[in-house]
């Protein structure tokens, strides 16, 4: 279990991480959300001991983050390179030597570790050769190789394809398995939400909302319905029970009145124009995400 | 430190094996021997075919006497060092003569001629003219050889004594040696001295200057992918600078060895001076504490720079520092006791290359080598320690440059 209490961290007059306090279980996935800018990557670095902080305390498993528990961290950091003329493989046993791994098992787990990221052929290949994803996994198996404790990961989806996308995702709740303790830091709100049970959304380095999603979504509550639709439906703007509403390409999610029927809404618009689905929906998170950081007080 | 062994086994490795590494090995003694050694080598070493030599004597009193004179001078296998040959000729006018004489030297028929002729006060005015000015030895023996001619003249004509003649004529040279131990001579002049002390100076600033900026580029890369993150979540701040450190020394250590062995497989050549190597154990010792001295300040001060411009600008400014005492050198050769010499030999900075200069020119009290390694070895501590401080923050810092007062409270902290 990670335990970040009270954490503050200051720039001269900027406050990057203001007073965070959040547990993290093993074996869920915890999302640390938030918008450029919030404070992740700064409360990423206090947890990892890259930079220390004003005040606060990182417990893992009730012991603080020293020198003598890097071997128990892997990290991904948001920005991706590794050392261009060099070799896949004398890259990856170096960063493994690093964290306390010896030659043979470095063998035998960043062979597996290539299968399994599909990618056995480029063990030694120089580093530069390889294209931008397949540097990412190759980063993203210096993070994993020494089977960390805790694992922070830092945008891992960005820059692949939606085929690697959902390898790398499969290959994270495959490492879920083993009870590990995994933080994903992003804005992709989709991905958070098919991976997170937990979440922590910050802005400026404040906690906006924290706990589990499911429960988030239930307090987030409100009346949302979701429809497809072709015409015009810039009457939207001007109907009374319309609280707000996003348009998509031939959707839109809409946020009604509580005291709304979702049914007399629909019969409101069908006469206006064609609607070729509707559903009642829970709101998405990247709707609780919009909201909550653009009006932090409803 | 284990941790910092793996990273300076790392940057060992990796930087031995890259191409610029490679290239610089055997590049740098190249240059340093076409700088240092070829001009020592084609300035004392004798011409080994004869040259041939006009004369053009329009007072027709010195052409036979100085042609004897300048055909004692024999290069190997007594063969004569000039050939002479009369340029004058009575039928011509001196402007046509000196034209002719010009046009000859132009078509490489001959060297060079001398031109010996009256001026307008009546004295003897003797020029030699070749298309190259600079061969000192050739116009010295030509200098000698005609005053030597004067002298026998004058005194023939006064009826000296041909003993007296030959007496005059056989100058006394002083010549320069070098005491390290009561009764035990060291060889060579001031040329040998000041090209063995160039050698190592120059070997000790392209090491330093070149790995600095090794150094300095590749932190710049880690920085810039944000590897550091990963290093430094992965071992100390220490543990890394101490790594690159050592990494660094080691692969120091091997030029030099490298460089050693060209040097040593050139003596043996007999290119350059054996005494140039008279000292190399203080040398060494001056060497490796100068090298190590700079590594860890270029790590901890270029840690902090986050684009390319900065890390050239940072390595150009610590370079300079290191190139300083070269403007020290002639002075520290002709009078190594001087207080500014002195003074320069206790300041980190520029120790070890004045240190190996004067290693070089005097013998050097026991004393002060010994306080002289202590002063090094103290700053080296100091410097590790600062290094240390300033990296921890350097290496996580973007942006433009920190000021003062931020490194200040890095300092601090």
């Amino acid at each position: 279990m990670l335990e970040v209490k009270n954490l503050v961290k200051t720039y001269g007059n900027i406050t990057a991480v203001d007073n965070l306090t959040f547990t993290v279980k093993p074996g869920k996935i915890f999302g640390m959300l938030g918008p450029n800018g919030a404070g992740k990557t700064t409360t990423i670095r206090t947890i990892l001991n890259i930079i220390k902080p004003n005040s606060g305390e990182v417990l893992l498993n009730q012991r603080p983050v020293t020198k003598d528990l890097f071997n128990s961290i892997g990290y991904l950091p948001e920005e991706r390179g590794l050392y261009k003329k060099s070799k896949v493989n004398d890259v990856i046993t170096y960063l493994a030597n690093l964290k306390g791994m010896h030659g043979h098992t470095i063998k035998s787990e960043l062979d597996k570790w290539l299968k399994k990221l599909e990618i056995p052929q480029y063990k030694e290949r120089r580093i530069e050769e390889l294209s931008k994803g397949n540097q990412q996994k190759i980063q993203f198996i210096s993070a994993v190789i020494h089977n960390p404790l805790l694992l922070i990961l830092d945008e891992p989806f960005s820059g692949f394809d939606p085929i690697n996308q959902q390898l790398i995702k499969d290959v994270i709740l495959d490492l879920l398995d083993n009870g590990k303790i995994i933080i994903l830091s992003t804005h992709q709100m989709d991905t958070a939400e098919k991976l997170c049970s937990e979440i922590l959304l910050i802005n400026e380095g404040k906690e906006v909302l924290s706990g589990d999603l499911s429960e988030i979504k239930k307090k987030f509550g409100g009346n949302h319905v979701k429809f497809g639709y072709e015409g015009d439906i810039r009457f939207l703007n001007e109907m009374d029970e319309v609280i707000s509403f996003d348009i998509y390409s031939n959707t839109a999610e809409v946020h009604l009145k509580d005291e709304v029927k979702p049914e007399l809404f629909l019969k409101k618009i069908i006469e206006k124009v064609t609607i070729k689905h509707f559903s009642v929906i829970e709101p998405t998170l990247n709707k609780i995400f919009i909201d909550s950081i653009k009006n932090p007080k409803v | 430190m284990k941790k910092a062994f793996t990273v300076a086994k790392w940057e060992f490795f990796e930087k031995i094996k890259s191409k610029a590494f490679i290239i610089s090995l055997f590049l740098t003694p190249a240059i340093i021997i076409i700088f240092s050694v070829l001009p020592t080598l084609l300035a004392t070493k004798e011409s080994d075919s004869t040259k041939a030599v006009g004369i053009l004597d329009f007072t027709q009193k010195y052409f036979f006497d100085y042609k004897n004179e300048i055909e004692q001078y024999k290069i190997d296998g007594n063969i004569p060092a000039y050939a002479i040959l009369n340029n004058y000729k009575e039928d011509l006018s001196p402007d046509s003569l000196i034209k002719q004489a010009d046009q000859m030297v132009i078509e490489n028929r001959i060297d060079g001629y001398i031109l010996i002729r009256k001026d307008a006060k009546d004295s003897i005015k003797v020029e030699y003219r070749s298309k190259s000015i600079g061969n000192f030895q050739d116009v010295a023996r030509f200098e000698e050889a005609f005053n030597n001619l004067r002298i026998k003249r004058k005194l023939i004509e006064e009826n000296a004594n041909p003993a007296l003649v030959e007496f005059i004529k056989n100058k006394v040279n002083v010549n320069q040696i070098k005491i390290e131990k009561p009764g035990e001579e060291g060889k060579g002049g001031f040329e040998s001295v000041f090209f063995s002390s160039i050698i190592f100076i120059l070997l000790l600033m392209m090491m330093i200057i070149y790995s600095g900026q090794m150094l300095v580029r590749s932190m710049l890369e880690e920085k810039s992918n944000r590897l550091i993150e990963i290093l430094i979540s992965s071992c100390t701040p220490k543990d890394l600078l101490f790594g690159k450190v050592f990494g660094l020394s080691a692969l120091g250590l091997t030029q030099i060895i490298v460089w050693l062995i060209i040097g040593i497989s050139l003596i043996g050549a007999t290119l350059i001076p054996m005494n140039a190597f008279e000292n190399i154990h203080l040398i060494f010792v001056y060497f490796i504490l100068g090298f190590v001295f700079y590594t860890t300040l270029f790590v901890g001060v270029g840690s902090i720079v986050s684009t390319e411009q900065e890390a050239q600008q940072i390595t150009s400014y610590l370079s300079l520092l290191l190139v300083l005492p070269t403007v020290f050198i002639i002075s520290a050769l002709q009078n190594p006791e001087s207080t500014i010499i002195k003074v320069l030999s206790y300041i980190p900075f520029t120790l070890p290359s004045v240190m190996i200069l004067r290693v070089n020119v005097s013998p050097i009290p026991l004393w002060e080598i010994a306080a002289t390694f202590l002063i090094m070895i103290l700053s080296i501590i100091i410097v590790v320690n600062v290094s240390a401080k300033i990296f921890r923050f350097g290496i996580l810092y973007y942006g433009k440059m920190p000021t003062l007062n931020e490194l200040k409270s890095w300092l601090k902290e």
